[in-house]
């Protein structure tokens, strides 16, 4: 009665070698947030003007900059940086909207016809714009940068949240549970939430990958911390005035979509294997 | 459906307006905390030479002297009857500075998105005609490829490559069409990804429903199946796709004219950033909303049209438009 | 089942047929032929793999599906055959008719669009006439303004005319063989009836082969010259079908035809019967009169309940029956107070439930427990089969901790189901499993009243028996009261003890279940008892379960 013909929907890559893959570079990029010193032993500040420009090589994977610095170094130490400032955009957008969503979702009536409008002013103007104007009102910095890329993204999660929310309250199990006394505030964070986050996930993993270029695109046009900080962002702002030495550009480039490739593709994964 | 249509677009329409009104307000909140005094800041600033009692007059010419909300409905009151405010740092209309800017930037969306389009449905057909082993499944991998890298390491590629490497055009001129052909190109790449992946989704979604099987045990080859069955219901949501990324290019003009050195809307809020120039930011802002809202407007109320499925009851169509929110595969 | 003369091939001859998705086989090694204008039915539950065997004939497989062994259409080899040269037989000599009508037509495009892509099969140049002989096909299945249909699109016309359109367009280009796959699941009783009388009359008009699909041992019995019995994707018995259906050889064919309600009325009667004695004497646990509501769909008014009346003894079972729309799923609403009715009473144990807001109906759902139609939907899919279990005893704060273990276990026992259990996820359980979870759940409060709200109608008949009987040992064992909802009389049969009929959100007729099975009144619980594959060849319209099965 059923229709027995399962379809397993077509990937792109075999899942568990792309995945962990992904898993590996993320556990490399981890590694290098908490302890940049491990990976190398350059100083990602000083350098040695004599070895300036050099092109990659065995001793500078990643080549040296203008003034002699390796590469690789500043990469490394700046990885702390591009990924905590992710994380702040990404808890910031996933609470906020999270939060909006979800008592958009569930309470239904006025507040969410007053949180929906809300979010339509958020989707009305351009992410990248509002990004902008709030790290001008907050001030050029790498956090505030990241403040800012979190709440141009609450709407986002806002739209999913809800859509779950509304899906999951009108599910048959919700009812079930009120049959058999469960109280509203049971309802909401023993059913619904569990639930509803479960497409969450997958959508913030794939916003924090998002979140690491907005912050790399506010840092390339200068509303980040300013040298010598080494964001990504900043080094492939830096190195574009050196477009004669293209690895200056390339490695902290490759490193970002690298990044960011894994997580996308992480995000893949949950969204189908939940 | 007459009545059930005019009823759907005036309830649209009224949100649309709110929606704008709304922002405005938003924008002008966001603007006016930011920190320090934008008298202070921009007009006291030794470059502009302005003398005390210039600046005096400039501040109650403006309302600056006056409380937050008073100042909003001014600004708004402004914004409604089509005035701009002028600019604090060059004492321009701000209509003026925008007006002048315009056109550059209208040339370079207007390519992004057709770039977008076409990238897209090459990307999302290929990946559907192609055999797996010949392409298919790296057409399919490309979108995630293409959300991966920041928009302005596509842009210094692309002139690493085109301008410096091959040729085709000179940074220093950065109106002649391979420049601007490439801009486009730089600002439309991540945009097609966003759109062929929703493309690809609707695809796999309608080609594995029953009807399309029913439509094969008829006696229907692939390309007609494809042509007859599958494009259309595939194709409507890309139009609220398409209105919903009008605003990502937009945003995304800043970074690309930044990297390209073109003059346009982008520059011109990038230096009323550093500037802190307040009216032609608020005004920018809210013309974007302007735009995103109209172009969605007559998304949401051309959709009704193309699709007969959509029964009109007050509210806008459902359909999955983002990649977010394609359901979970096992949901 | 060997071709006519021996010397023209039988229409369609399958031998040694398997598929596999990966290292996964779901049909192994299956063999039939079917002659021209001839009948056979594939019959057996979810995971059978029928469905696959019909979609490898029409080489509609998904992607990874492999299949090898032999398929002979007329004598032609059609598994091996490249793509273009099969795809010319797609239609004009197989047609198909698949599952689910709603969803098997192209939503944005006419329906006279996609007839005339089954019309061009024909060999026809001038488009009047193909116009002409699609609108003759329409009105041959029974579809009364032709032209109205033709223009109209899927959504506008109700499931059965979607039906009656995908058989016309399967028929259209006159195939020697028609696939139907599952054809009347998705429909209600009285109007499979009417479909699967269609497509009895199209065969025997056009002399098609006919391949079905079934999971209904009856309907197999009454519309096919053959049956084919599968199990896990192998043939557990073949043969003619007065023989499979008589006397089944196979250990599988004689539990299917155990399972099926309509054939064993009186399976339960030990169980059951000691109820009919309380109709009379056992005081009302449920009274409900007079109940009425209304809802308003796009600006009209709708009558989902229309005055119905029924009170229900103590220890008893009570049924409503009625087809998709009769407002049976309303009158439950109402009676646990879900939603409140505009006029009339409730009264459940002596309690007035009526006219109460939600918030102060929670003590009365202590004894008063709902059991979901579909128990894919009805349990949080995060929660583990303990939790699931013991949340009713946790909300309504009911014995120790250390108790609600124990309840949870005795519940989860009742039902039959092992305590290696407790621990899993629904995912990892099965339909069955799952519908008894549920059953557990409601159980564990100890309640007077269970609601079942078609509690059986997402399984499969052997999975239904087994709920059934765990039901019926309840009832024994505990004295509950069941209000049972169903769109199928045979199994309302074998476990109520008194019915109420519905139709349009009125009750038609009510009754002990004898009285209504054995002396109907009106006509539409005629037309009811009618539509009920009996098992016997088709069709018999004045024959009636009661004597059908004497």
């Amino acid at each position: 009665m059923m229709i027995s013909v399962t379809r397993t929907p077509r990937v792109a890559l075999p899942a568990p070698l792309g995945v962990i893959l992904s898993l590996l570079v993320l556990a490399v990029i981890v590694g290098w947030s908490l302890a940049p010193g491990l990976f190398t032993g350059f100083d990602p500040a000083i350098g040695i003007p004599a070895d300036k420009l050099q092109g990659p090589s065995a001793a500078h994977w990643f080549g040296t900059d203008h003034l002699g610095r390796d590469l690789l170094a500043r990469v490394i130490h700046g990885t702390a940086s591009s990924v905590s400032s992710a994380v702040i955009a990404v808890v910031i957008a996933l609470v906020l909207g999270g939060l909006i969503g979800l008592l958009s979702g569930f309470l239904g009536g006025w507040v969410d016809t007053i949180l929906a409008r809300l979010v339509d002013v958020l989707l009305a103007i351009p992410n990248f714009l509002l990004a902008v104007i709030i790290v001008t009102a907050l001030g050029f910095s790498t956090t505030n940068a990241a403040i800012a890329t979190g709440i141009s993204a609450v709407a986002v999660f806002a739209r999913v949240m809800r859509s779950e929310v509304i899906k999951t309250r009108s599910a048959t199990f919700v009812e079930a549970s009120f049959l058999s006394g469960g109280s509203r505030w049971h309802i909401l964070t023993r059913h619904v939430l569990p639930n509803a986050s479960r497409s969450v996930l997958p959508l913030a993993v794939l916003r924090f990958g998002q979140s690491i270029l907005v912050i790399a695109g506010l840092a390339f046009l200068g509303y980040g911390d300013p040298p010598p900080a080494s964001d990504w962002g900043l080094l492939i702002s830096i190195g574009k005035d050196y477009l004669k030495w293209p690895w200056l550009v390339y490695a902290p480039a490759l490193v970002t979509v690298v990044t960011v490739l894994s997580l996308n593709r992480i995000s893949r994964w949950l969204r189908k294997t939940d | 459906m007459q009545g059930a249509y005019m009823n759907y677009a005036a309830k649209r329409l009224l949100q649309a307006v709110v929606v704008v009104l709304l922002t405005y307000v938003f924008t002008f909140i966001v603007v006016s905390i930011l920190p320090g005094d934008p008298v202070t800041n921009v007009l006291r600033d030794p470059q502009n030479g302005f003398t005390e009692a210039e600046i005096a007059q400039i501040v109650a010419a403006q309302g600056l002297d006056k409380p937050i909300p008073v100042q909003l409905w001014h600004s708004l009151s402004g914004f409604v009857t089509g005035d701009l405010g002028v600019s604090l740092r060059s004492s321009r209309p701000v209509s003026d500075l925008i007006a002048e800017v315009l056109p550059s930037t209208l040339r370079l969306a207007g390519g992004a998105l057709a770039v977008a389009l076409v990238l897209a449905m090459g990307i999302a057909y290929g990946a559907r005609f192609l055999p797996h082993r010949f392409g298919g499944a790296a057409l399919r991998a490309l979108p995630s490829l293409f959300l991966s890298v920041p928009s302005f390491v596509i842009g210094l590629l692309l002139i690493h490559i085109f301008g410096f490497q091959l040729g085709l055009f000179m940074v220093i001129d950065p109106n002649s069409f391979w420049a601007t052909f490439f801009a486009a190109v730089a600002l439309g790449i991540p945009i097609s990804a966003q759109i062929a992946e929703v493309l690809m989704a609707n695809l796999d979604h309608e080609a594995s429903q029953d009807y399309a099987a029913v439509a094969r045990a008829r006696g229907l080859r692939q390309s007609k199946l494809f042509f007859r069955h599958l494009l259309k219901p595939s194709s409507l949501p890309v139009v609220t796709v398409i209105a919903l990324m009008v605003g990502e290019v937009l945003g995304n003009t800043l970074i690309t004219e930044t990297v390209f050195g073109r003059t346009g809307v982008g520059s011109l809020i990038q230096r009323s950033v550093v500037t802190q120039d307040l009216p032609v930011l608020q005004a920018i802002v809210s013309l974007a909303a302007v735009v995103f809202a109209v172009i969605n407007l007559i998304a949401d109320l051309i959709y009704p049209l193309l699709d007969p499925r959509v029964k009109l009851v007050g509210t806008a169509p459902r359909r999955v438009t983002t990649a977010d929110e394609l359901p979970r595969a096992n949901a | 089942m060997a071709s006519q003369d021996g010397l023209t091939p039988p229409l369609l001859r399958v031998d040694g047929l398997s598929v596999a998705y990966g290292p996964n086989e779901v049909v192994r090694d299956v063999g039939f032929e079917l002659g021209r204008g001839k009948s056979i039915a594939l019959i057996g539950e979810s995971g059978s793999g029928k469905s696959t065997i019909a979609r490898a004939v029409l080489r509609l497989l998904p992607a990874q599906g492999r299949a090898t062994g032999r398929v002979a259409f007329q004598g032609q080899e059609i598994l091996s055959l490249p793509e273009r040269r099969f795809r010319p037989l797609r239609g004009k000599a197989i047609g198909f008719v698949p599952q689910d009508p709603g969803n098997a037509l192209n939503p944005v495009r006419t329906i006279g669009a996609q007839a005339e892509e089954a019309a061009a099969l024909l060999d026809e140049r001038d488009p009047r006439i193909r116009r002409a002989i699609i609108l003759d096909t329409f009105a041959q299945v029974g579809l009364d303004n032709p032209q109205r249909v033709y223009d109209s699109y899927p959504h506008q016309l109700s499931g059965g005319m979607l039906q009656r359109v995908l058989i016309g367009l399967a028929v259209l280009p006159r195939p020697a063989l028609l696939v139907a796959d599952e054809p009347t699941s998705a429909l209600d009783v009285t109007i499979q009836k009417r479909i699967l009388d269609l497509l009895s009359k199209l065969r025997q008009e056009l002399d098609i082969g006919l391949l079905l699909i079934t999971h209904d041992l009856a309907i197999a019995a009454e519309r096919t010259d053959a049956i084919l019995v599968l199990k896990g994707g192998e043939v557990q018995e073949a043969g003619p079908t007065a023989r499979v259906f008589a006397s089944p050889a196979s250990a599988y064919a004689r539990k299917l035809h155990a399972d099926v309600p309509a054939l064993n009325p009186d399976r339960y009667a030990a169980l059951r019967d000691p109820g009919f004695a309380r109709l009379k004497r056992a005081a009302p646990k449920i009274e409900v009169s007079n109940v009425t509501k209304t809802f308003s769909v796009d600006g009209r008014n709708l009558t989902a309940v229309d005055n119905v009346s029924f009170a229900v003894p103590a220890g008893t079972t009570h049924a409503l029956v009625g087809e998709s729309g009769s407002g049976k799923t309303t009158t439950i609403r109402l009676l646990l107070g879900l939603d409140q009715p505009d006029a009339g009473g409730i009264t459940v144990a002596g309690t007035p439930l009526s006219g109460r807001a939600p918030e102060t109906l929670r003590e009365a759902w202590r004894h008063l427990q709902l059991v979901y139609q579909n128990p894919f939907t009805s349990l949080d899919p995060t929660w583990k089969v303990e939790t699931l279990i013991r949340e009713p005893l946790d909300r309504f704060g009911i014995a120790t901790p250390k108790d609600r273990a124990d309840r949870v276990r005795e519940a989860l026992a009742n039902v039959g189901l092992g305590e290696h259990l407790l621990a899993r996820k629904p995912a990892a359980l099965s339909g069955g499993q799952r519908q008894r979870v549920a059953i557990a759940r409601a159980l564990v409060l100890k309640p007077d009243v269970i609601v079942l709200d078609e509690p059986t109608s997402a399984l499969d008949v052997s999975v239904q028996a087994d709920i059934v009987g765990v039901l019926l040992d309840l009832q024994a064992n505990l004295g509950l009261t069941y209000v049972f909802v169903s769109h199928d009389l045979a199994l309302v049969r074998q476990l109520a003890h008194s019915v109420s009929v519905m139709h349009r959100g009125r009750i038609v007729e009510h009754g002990p279940v004898s009285e209504i099975f054995d002396r109907p009144r009106e006509a539409y619980t005629r037309t009811l008892l009618d539509a009920i594959p009996s098992g016997l060849s088709a069709p018999q319209p004045s024959r009636r379960l009661a004597e059908a099965v004497a």
